[in-house]
């Protein structure tokens, strides 16, 4: 009877033990991928999962309408721009309301906002808030009290009746003001500490295609009056590295630069190293249901080189490293915990992933898993230098996951760096890199020809004697080679 | 046999004009060696797919296939062989379509002698000297062009400006060949569902 017990407990455990583990790996409700070298999309164990959801009467202070923005501070303080209800939630790192800035003292009046679209908080906490119906910027301190109100730009390059309607808002170091306006095509429009309109950065190139120009060059000009204009698209987020570097996307069909990172000159200096251009999607459908290729609604940059862009398209996010490789891309439309309705903001808290979902009004916090963390560091690791501490790392993510391109790659490199240039061209090879198995090789040839030059030298000069003397040996017996002739 | 197999091969792949006009007049060309040489083709073609060296082997191993590469290679030879006989027929060609498999499968020589040490050599090459293997390959591909187009010239005893027009036209035929077997193809498939599905009817009844 006893063991007719002990029998029964343990089969209890293991059934539990058993249905367990699958429950936490079911927990995702999306399939996290990357691409490979031939562009497929190869299944990664999910690198974040949904922890949970904030929501307004979550915290207190009663539902979210229509919030268009978030922003995380280095701190951890969360600013949410609850543009519906015109005020901003100022949280702190434990997601505790800290207060709610509704309204400021405009020079004596009280003054509030106008459905603002866009928020920043500057390094030294200053708010700026693209308040885009009153048709300004406001600049905030960080406990809610004006510093300055950007307004009517003028300039010769603006038209007369230029409507300034700010969408979204970053600041540098120098107080430097950069603004996406609705309508406005030439660029991100820049503004200095005192708020004067010092032009555009970061123009986009326009490309009619073959048959726009053949069209346009077989049509009437009274055709050609009542032709689309080729405008470029306007840029739809942006956000700044710490080296004030402005990073901003912008949603161009058929582009591959929609994700730019421009220097203080304004010239696009990201990296597109990868096999194929960092645009979020690369594979898609053409006709249907989330057709066509990615949206890129938001840009977040996490530090590291790594950046985090927001498809609104497909609901996704992906993760890229500094070279322009996508580390990771997951998410999805749907109404579970960790899919979204209409993401609008991604953020990043500390270690964690935070999406802003206008449609659900709420915002879904991610965890990074075992795999997304080593992923992070091993690449943040690498971007340092640091590439010893890097490969640990790496071999934990390939163990977790095989197909991972960028591993074998980190740990080429590292490899290389220690002149084990055999072991590097297996990994190079793994990682599909050619250009760096070049490099590899060219030292490894290099070396064996070194050790062996030996050999290689008697070889040459015992077969250059056998020919020798092989010729010598046809003349003197020619009886012989003439018989074969005839 | 040594003259057969290795010697007259070697010499017409250097002196096309001599080679040909002793494979069409002295019966030199045998339809063994051209069609071993085809096999050859295939076999290196396999074998470049598989062993060129990282740098220059642009294929999915995943998707490699040695059945693939055969009938890559033995189906356009033979759809080559028959449009080019088609075409020639009409246009005064004195070639018989022997003549055309063994004087095609000649031509197809060149390409195995640069091939098979190229394939062996790239694994020895850094990516800078990738340029020598993609000069070496268009060399092996313009040489056998070269000899198609003198194998046609004297096969069918035609003008130089005859040869060019008619490799061109049997580019055509070959496309028209592939359209017309596409099509049989795809009405004998709907003729069979049809059947099939009257059959299918009636047991059903």
């Amino acid at each position: 009877m006893k063991r007719k017990k002990a029998l029964l407990l343990a089969a209890i455990i293991s059934l539990c033990v058993l249905t367990a583990a699958p429950a936490a790996q079911a927990a995702a409700p999306y399939e996290a991928y990357t691409y490979n070298y031939y562009s497929d999309a190869v299944a990664l164990p999910a690198p974040f999962l949904p922890e949970r959801t904030v929501d307004g009467p979550g915290l207190g202070v009663g539902d979210f309408k229509q919030p268009n923005d978030i922003y995380v501070t280095r701190d951890g303080i969360v600013y949410i721009l609850d543009s519906g209800n015109n005020r901003i939630i100022v949280l702190d790192d434990n997601w505790n309301v800290i207060r709610i800035i509704d309204g400021f003292d405009n020079n004596g009046t009280p003054d509030t906002f106008g459905n603002p679209n866009g928020i920043f908080v500057a390094e030294d906490g200053e708010i700026y808030v693209a308040d885009t119906d009153k048709r300004r910027v406001v600049v905030l301190t960080e406990g809610g009290k004006l510093v300055k109100i950007v307004e009517n730009p003028e300039s010769e390059v603006l038209a007369e009746n230029f409507e300034f309607a700010p969408l979204k808002v970053t600041a540098d170091r120098a107080d430097r003001i950069f603004v996406i306006a609705r309508g406005v095509y030439e660029g991100i429009m820049q503004f200095d500490e005192k708020g004067e309109f010092l032009g555009y950065v970061g123009t986009i190139k326009v490309q009619p295609s073959a048959a726009d120009r053949l069209w346009r060059w077989l049509a009437t000009d009274a055709q050609k009056a009542q032709m689309v204009l080729f405008i470029p698209t306007e840029f739809s987020s942006l956000d700044i590295d710490r080296k004030g570097f402005v990073y901003a996307t912008n949603i161009d069909v058929g582009s591959t630069e929609t994700i730019k990172r421009l220097n203080p000159l304004g010239q696009d200096v990201i990296k597109r190293f990868g096999h194929y251009p960092n645009v979020g999607d690369i594979r898609y459908r053409t006709y249907g249901r989330e057709s066509g290729p990615s949206k890129l609604t938001d840009i977040k940059v996490i530090g590291d080189g790594m950046y985090v862009v927001l498809d609104s398209n497909r609901a996704r996010v992906f993760t890229y490293n500094d070279e322009g490789e996508l580390l990771y891309a997951f998410g999805g439309r749907g109404t579970q915990l960790g899919v979204f309705n209409t993401p609008v903001a991604v953020e990043w808290q500390k270690d964690k992933l935070l999406v802003l979902d206008r449609g659900k009004n709420n915002i879904v916090i991610f965890k990074p898993t075992r795999f997304g963390k080593l992923v992070h560091e091993a690449t943040a690791l690498h971007y340092s230098g640091n590439t010893a501490a890097a490969v640990e790392r790496w071999e934990e993510v390939l163990r977790l996951n095989s197909n991972y391109d960028i591993a074998y790659l980190g740990i080429g490199k590292s490899l290389l760096m220690a002149k084990k240039n055999k072991e590097a061209m297996e990994y190079f090879k793994l990682g599909m890199s050619r250009k760096y198995y070049s490099i590899a090789f060219k030292r490894y040839r290099r070396e064996v020809m070194q050790e062996h030059f030996g050999t290689f030298m008697t070889t040459a000069v015992i077969l250059i004697a056998a020919f020798a003397a092989f010729r010598i040996i046809r003349r003197v017996r020619p009886g012989r080679s003439a018989g074969h002739e005839a | 046999m040594k003259h057969d197999w290795i010697k007259f091969p070697l010499h017409l792949i250097v002196h096309p004009y001599d080679g040909f006009w002793d494979l069409k007049f002295e019966n030199k060309g045998k339809l063994r060696v051209a069609m071993t040489i085809l096999l050859l083709m295939v076999v290196s073609t396999s074998l470049m797919n598989q062993f060129a060296g990282f740098l220059v082997n642009f294929n999915d191993p995943r998707y490699l296939n040695t059945l693939d590469d055969l009938m890559f290679t033995v189906l356009p030879f033979f759809l080559f062989c028959v449009a080019n006989w088609s075409v020639t027929t009409l246009m005064e060609g004195e070639g018989k379509f022997r003549e055309i498999v063994v004087a095609t499968g000649y031509a197809l020589l060149p390409m195995i002698l640069v091939n098979l040490p190229l394939t062996f050599i790239s694994r020895f090459m850094t990516s800078e000297e990738t340029a020598f293997y993609w000069m070496l390959n268009s060399f092996a591909a313009l040489w056998f062009l070269y000899l198609l187009f003198v194998g046609n010239m004297t096969i069918h005893q035609y003008t130089a400006a005859k040869a060019v027009f008619t490799l061109f036209l049997t580019v055509i035929a070959m496309g028209i060949i592939v359209f017309l077997g596409a099509l049989a193809l795809t009405i004998s498939m709907d003729m069979y569902w049809f059947v099939y599905d009257v059959y299918r009817e009636l047991i059903f009844r």
